[in-house]
């Protein structure tokens, strides 16, 4: 009966992440498992040493990502691939980030998603570095917090 | 951390939904850890200090090391007559590093302020001064420190001062709190009380204020 649940549910997993050919308009998450931060932490700091009239409380700071995405299934379609900054549930956050080209820059909010590339997949995979900025609330910030990125496809 | 002397001079001085994603997390997200570089800032002013810029135009403090004086001469004829005697300070500190504003008049007022930035919601910041017991002159004579005493204000306030009046213990005690991510400041003007008859000569003791955060 284990075994049978377990099946089950490898099944149910494998479906929308990696398909072994893509036809219809979907969406799918993207293998990006060898993306990997370049620094541990991300040590953010006061964008103002002094707490401001206008009550500036924002900690802010940067960290570069080595981006690998296995687009090896959609090779050869059009598609539109998003950063996708699901909700955190902490402190008030903005990622903004510039690329080397390959990928669109641009910021996201908690919650949502931002187009980073549109138009045919040419290769099984793309590499690029972003330079990740975080801005979070200072007065809702504490310890370390550990932010959840992925990235989504959609085929046309 | 700053510091005053004070002197008397002259006579007397987180189901399923998660599960299915949460397989997939470890090859399919990547993670940024963040965390806060420098959680804690404090700045204190006490008489004279530096800052570049203004708190209010996201100006940056810097060090100042002076100690400032407060003194009073008390006239021969009214030396522990119970007259209390208005003492002043060499500090020229009136304009406020909040925003540039005259909150103070020096010599007559000690300008006391600083700031407290945290992201820990864990309580406020605690200005203590730390008094000898005694202003000793140069034969070893004594005036108890509790004879100094100050009043508090600021030109524009009104309402409770964050350092409010009240007189050093020749100990170490509270002065007031600045709030989480506020700036605080008050303006002090010393009194010595002359209630007892002293020996003549220079009677001097040293204040260190501390801001300490939680």
């Amino acid at each position: 009966m284990r075994l049978a649940v377990a099946a089950a549910m490898v099944a149910l997993l494998a479906a929308p992440i990696a398909p072994a050919s893509v036809a219809a308009a979907a969406t799918y998450r993207v293998d990006d498992h060898a993306t990997l931060p370049i620094e541990s932490t991300a040590l953010l700091r006061w964008r103002q040493a002094a707490p401001s009239l206008a009550q500036d409380d924002t900690l802010e700071g940067a960290t570069a990502v080595a981006v690998r995405l296995n687009l090896a299934a959609w090779v050869g379609q059009e598609a539109s691939l998003y950063l996708v900054f699901p909700e955190q549930g902490s402190a008030a956050l903005r990622a903004s980030w510039t690329t080397q080209g390959r990928l669109l820059p641009g910021e996201v909010s908690p919650g949502k998603r931002v187009l980073v590339y549109r138009g045919r997949i040419t290769s099984p995979a793309i590499e690029e570095t972003l330079t990740l900025r975080i801005e979070a609330d200072g007065n809702r910030l504490s310890g370390m917090q550990h932010l959840q990125f992925h990235f989504e496809i959609d085929t046309d | 951390m700053g510091a005053i002397d004070i002197t008397c001079r002259g006579l007397a001085g987180v189901a399923l939904t998660s599960l299915l994603w949460a397989v997939p997390s470890d090859t399919r997200a990547f993670t940024v850890n963040i965390a806060a570089a420098n959680p804690r800032v404090i700045y204190l002013q006490v008489g004279v200090g530096s800052f570049n810029g203004t708190y209010n135009s996201g100006g940056s403090p810097a060090n100042n090391a002076t100690v400032n004086v407060v003194s009073v001469t008390v006239p021969a004829a009214q030396v522990g007559n119970g007259a209390a005697q208005a003492m002043t300070t060499n500090s020229t500190a009136s304009r406020s590093y909040y925003d540039n504003y005259v909150f103070c008049n020096a010599p007559a007022q000690l300008y006391v302020g600083g700031f407290f930035r945290s992201t820990s919601n864990s309580g406020s910041a605690t200005l203590t001064t730390s008094s000898p017991a005694n202003l000793v002159n140069a034969s070893g004579q004594q005036i108890p420190f509790s004879q100094i005493s100050w009043t508090s204000s600021g030109n524009g306030d009104s309402g409770a001062q964050p350092f409010p009046a009240g007189s050093f213990n020749g100990a170490t005690q509270v002065i007031g709190t600045i709030r989480r991510n506020q700036w605080a400041e008050s303006c002090h003007t010393f009194r010595y009380a002359n209630s007892s008859v002293v020996a003549p000569g220079t009677y001097s003791g040293r204040v260190t204020y501390t801001l300490s955060t939680p």
